[in-house]
């Protein structure tokens, strides 16, 4: 029960916003079971610190035929973090969408990524991870669509075929599997493909599928088209939530696989991981630097940003592992701030081409602050929680042996720098182009509950850096469970 | 459209589907039927009697917006999976009672039907939202 409250709270809040017809009733029950979430998310802390695995069998069938619920350190950790991304951009959204959208379903939809998320962090076997896949991607395909301007529309119509050509390769992977292996559970799975160590290379087209799914889904290069091409296009709130969880849903699943199966093939798969990481992470930063939109920048960093945790998970030790934890978290924490912050600047000029705005500073020192914080974060500065996150990725690095990846690695954080220092120049520092007609400034009401959440949210950041100590610890405890695919199988299928 | 015969066709048709939709659910547990399918086959009967009477009749006859039956379906799952729980099972788990009963002897009543319901009534529900928006997009009433 434990864990199926994680999908029971989403779940309520829909049927209850199905049966309510009043809009600021809903808003209200939002942001209550947003909160809920969240707080049953901490809950799992000291339970998952306790128990170590969790594992709940749905309608009580044992687990390679049953449906199971499984939660280690890594996705307690992972749940949590998502909880609270998504508890703040509520209230964020509460002020910065407009009122038609949130009339029409905007906090149903993003509950229905909500769902989608935790059911995903927590799925046992591989057919539930696939449509909690798809639950998350139809919600989110909404979302982008939802308001129906031509911009969107056309953000979204990519979006759509791309996430639904991943869907596919995943479906039918998962179907090759099944074929040769006979079996969905992870857990089982894995202890299936430990006997049959002699014969990995026939399994290999299965993985492959799968592993292109999952990349096209955490839009790790070469598949990361669709996600530059729509994440500008809708409200900034949408953008900030997707940001911080639906690509990251995806890595969590390739390291989740990364540990169970493909570190039988190590030898096929460690080269693979570690040059679609490293190519992201120099593609993503390159193409970011050439952009002038202030939302296009940040999205081609989500996947400089994604390679940085996939080359970590690539270098496959305690310390490498520990690292991509670390990252992960940092990374949904500091990206969805920096989105927060485009959708204040966005609220105000109307626009987030970097070349009209500007001067922004003297407008509100607090929101350049927050930028700021976490756009020197996401560049490493140090003490911020992206400073340790890269810090621990190089040690890892020089560790394992992978000079070159780490030196790839390095030279890839002077590029984020550069387009920080970029956003942070033109948008806040930089006097207002005279020559361009500016918008006459309207009234707008007071943003306190979009600059509340954004504060929460940089506080964070900062506290991740000044606390890191706890976290890694965390962190390292999680990657130690994950570098021993024994005890997941163990606790999983009820040997414990 | 004024065609007698097609109007009483239309409204037998509603009653037989019904029945047998309701035929469909019972059966579920144990033989090819249950609740999603059940669900498909009852909006098909409303679907027909929406093409010769128009949606404003449909939406009569089932009283509620669509909404709020999709609202009453996603409840009763709710429950179901629920239930369990206090019972001290895992979630989902099948709680049967089993009684005799006049007229129709031993009987298994137990929390898969309610979640069969409540899937037949959310699955009917959100095909007729879709049919009556399609219709009143197309303007077929009038």
């Amino acid at each position: 029960m434990i864990l199926f409250a994680l999908l029971l709270i989403p779940f309520s809040f829909l049927m209850l916003s199905l049966l309510i017809k009043k809009a600021g009733i809903k808003q209200r029950l939002a942001l209550l079971f947003a909160t809920f979430n969240f707080l049953w998310a901490l809950a799992l802390v000291p339970a998952v610190k306790f128990r170590e695995i969790i594992v709940v069998q749905m309608g009580s069938w044992s687990a390679p035929y049953g449906i199971s619920l499984v939660a280690d350190r890594f996705s307690v950790l992972m749940l949590v973090v998502a909880a609270f991304v998504f508890f703040l951009t509520t209230i964020y959204s509460t002020q910065s969408v407009d009122k038609a959208r949130r009339k029409n379903g905007h906090f149903f939809f993003s509950f229905g990524i909500l769902m989608g998320v935790n059911g995903s962090f927590m799925a046992g076997d591989l057919f539930n991870l696939y449509v909690w896949f798809e639950v998350m991607l139809m919600s989110s395909f909404i979302l982008v669509s939802l308001g129906g301007e031509r911009q969107q529309l056309e953000g979204s119509v990519k979006y759509l075929i791309l996430n639904l050509i991943s869907s596919l390769f995943f479906v039918a992977g998962i179907g090759l599997l099944y074929g040769k292996l006979g079996s969905l559970n992870l857990a089982d799975l894995s202890l299936k493909m430990a006997s049959a160590s002699d014969n990995l290379a026939l399994l290999n087209p299965a993985l492959i599928l799968i592993f292109v799914g999952f990349s096209i889904k955490g839009a790790l290069f070469p598949f990361f088209f669709w996600l530059p091409a729509s994440y500008h296009t809708p409200p900034p709130a949408v953008t900030a939530l997707f940001a911080g969880l639906l690509t990251k849903v995806g890595i969590y699943s390739l390291i989740r696989f990364y540990t169970l199966f493909l570190y039988y093939d190590h030898g096929f798969w460690n080269p693979v991981v570690l040059w679609a990481g490293g190519l992201s992470m120099v593609i993503g930063v390159i193409a970011a630097s050439s952009q002038y939109d202030f939302r296009k920048i940040l999205s081609f960093h989500i996947i400089s940003q994604v390679g940085y945790v996939v080359v970590a998970l690539g270098f496959f030790t305690v310390a490498g592992l520990t690292a991509a934890l670390f990252f992960l978290v940092h990374n949904m924490l500091a990206k969805t701030n920096a989105f927060l912050v485009a959708g204040w600047v966005h609220r105000e000029r109307g626009t987030l081409n970097l070349k009209v705005l500007g001067d922004l500073f003297n407008k509100s020192p607090i929101w350049g602050i927050l930028f700021f914080i976490s756009a020197f974060s996401l560049a490493g500065l140090p003490p911020l929680s992206g400073f340790f996150g890269k810090y621990l990725v190089l040690k890892a690095g020089i560790e394992a042996d992978q000079v070159f990846i780490t030196l790839v690695a390095l030279f890839v954080g002077f590029f984020t720098l550069f387009s920080m220092v970029k956003i942070w120049m033109e948008v806040f520092w930089k006097k207002a182009p005279e020559n361009i007609a500016q918008l006459a400034p309207v009234e707008l009401k007071p943003a306190n509950w979009m600059l509340f959440s954004s504060v929460v949210m940089a506080l964070a950041i900062v506290a991740m850096g000044l606390w890191a100590a706890p976290i890694v610890e965390y962190c390292q405890l999680a990657a130690e469970d994950l570098l021993t695919p024994s005890k997941y199988i163990d606790y999983v299928l009820g040997y414990h | 459209m004024n065609n007698i015969i097609l109007e009483k066709i239309a409204r037998l048709f509603l009653r037989v589907i019904a029945v047998m939709s309701v035929l469909l659910l019972l059966r579920g547990h144990n033989s090819p039927g249950g609740g999603f399918i059940a669900g498909i086959v009852l909006a098909t009967g409303f679907i027909y009697y929406g093409i010769i009477f128009g949606s404003d009749r449909i939406q009569t006859i089932i009283y509620f917006n669509t909404r709020i039956w999709m609202g009453i379906g996603l409840g009763l799952v709710l429950i179901a999976a629920v239930m369990p729980v206090f019972a001290g099972h895992e979630p989902l788990t099948g709680l049967w009672y089993i009684g005799e009963w006049p007229l129709v002897g031993t009987m298994h009543l137990g929390t898969p039907l309610i979640f069969d319901t409540g899937i037949f009534i959310g699955v009917t529900g959100l095909i007729l939202s879709i049919i009556i928006t399609i219709m009143e997009v197309l303007k077929w009433n009038t």
